[in-house]
């Protein structure tokens, strides 16, 4: 997988690093933006109220 | 940088695997070494799907470790800000009508401050409400619903019931378990200090026991109706298993002086 996207990005060794460097930041921007805080309320850590439900 | 040594290992299994089926192949023309930039070698279709399925949850770690961080770091940061922010902005509205003297309460934008020198040297904005909306801003809610809390502010006897998160969105509650009996828990409003004195604690119970926010809350000894004050969170610290509570007692108000001079017990 890894590998196939590295095969597929233009230019030499250099170019490659610096997309793979830059698409990783993207990838850990979107989660930290979008995924994590929709993710967040379904997972059993921060309920921290009483309540009767 | 995940993706290079991904791929570096990777390659160097597929050489590693190659070197093995060529063992088999005509001596003289097996090189010892395959030559670097060989044209892409057929990998078996297992091999193939072994090393996809093996990368999938090599980023599946990453992404857990990676929400851990967000949890435990990121939600602090986000939170601290906006908390700032919305506490600034509740000592700006107090200081500009200073003059027109005491008002209806306003709880649009926060009602006060919690200090609780025991458990934390900041200061904790108290806004309407428990939803996790609001609480993820790094505030303290007091609570709407199930029980409905009484305000210090209205004189009344009854529970000024709160909640905040222990970890994660500001983890304004975190040191809770460091709050012992006899501690002040003081309320700063506009015009008053409202100072409590911790009377007891109950380290675990179920989230489900509503009756600790009952305006006489029986379970923490008291049977005649007072002024309390009840701090719940989740408990132990990183899940939401079950709930921590401290109730306090209202020991006097204390008027805001000219300078906001603290009452002794934050000084």
């Amino acid at each position: 997988m890894y590998g196939w996207i590295w095969r597929h990005l233009p230019g030499n060794a250099w170019v490659k690093a610096l997309i793979s460097l830059a698409l990783a930041l993207l990838v850990v921007y979107v989660l930290f933006q979008y995924v994590f805080p929709w993710a967040e309320p379904l997972l059993p850590f921060n309920d921290v109220t009483v309540n009767d439900q | 940088m995940a993706a290079t040594t991904e791929h570096g290992e990777q390659q160097h299994d597929e050489q590693g695997d190659q070197e093995e089926e060529r063992t088999d192949a005509p001596v003289t023309t097996a090189p010892a070494v395959s030559p670097a930039g060989t044209p892409r070698r057929r990998l078996g279709r297992i091999a193939m799907a072994v090393s996809v399925v093996g990368e999938l949850l090599i980023t599946a770690g990453l992404v857990l470790g990676l929400f851990v961080v967000y949890s435990l770091w990121w939600t602090n940061v986000v939170a601290d800000r906006e908390a700032d922010k919305q506490g600034d902005k509740v000592r700006d509205t107090w200081a500009e009508d200073r003059d027109t003297g005491p008002g209806a309460l306003d709880t649009r934008n926060g009602i006060g401050f919690l200090h609780v020198p025991s458990m934390t040297k900041d200061e904790i904005l108290i806004r309407k409400g428990t939803s996790a909306k609001l609480l993820n801003d790094g505030v303290a809610g007091y609570y709407t619903d199930p029980v409905k809390a009484t305000l210090p502010t209205s004189g009344k006897n009854g529970n000024f019931s709160l909640a905040a998160h222990r970890d994660g969105h500001g983890a304004k509650f975190h040191s809770i378990d460091r709050i012992e009996k006899g501690d002040p828990i003081v309320f700063e409003t506009k015009d008053d200090w409202y100072v409590y004195k911790v009377y007891s604690i109950l380290p675990q119970t179920s989230k489900y026991n509503v009756k600790v926010l009952a305006p006489v809350p029986k379970e923490s000894g008291r049977k005649k109706p007072g002024r309390y004050i009840t701090l719940t969170t989740c408990t132990p610290v990183y899940t939401s298993q079950y709930r921590y509570i401290v109730w306090g007692e209202l020991d006097r108000v204390e008027k805001v002086d000219g300078d906001r001079t603290l009452p002794k017990e934050l000084r």
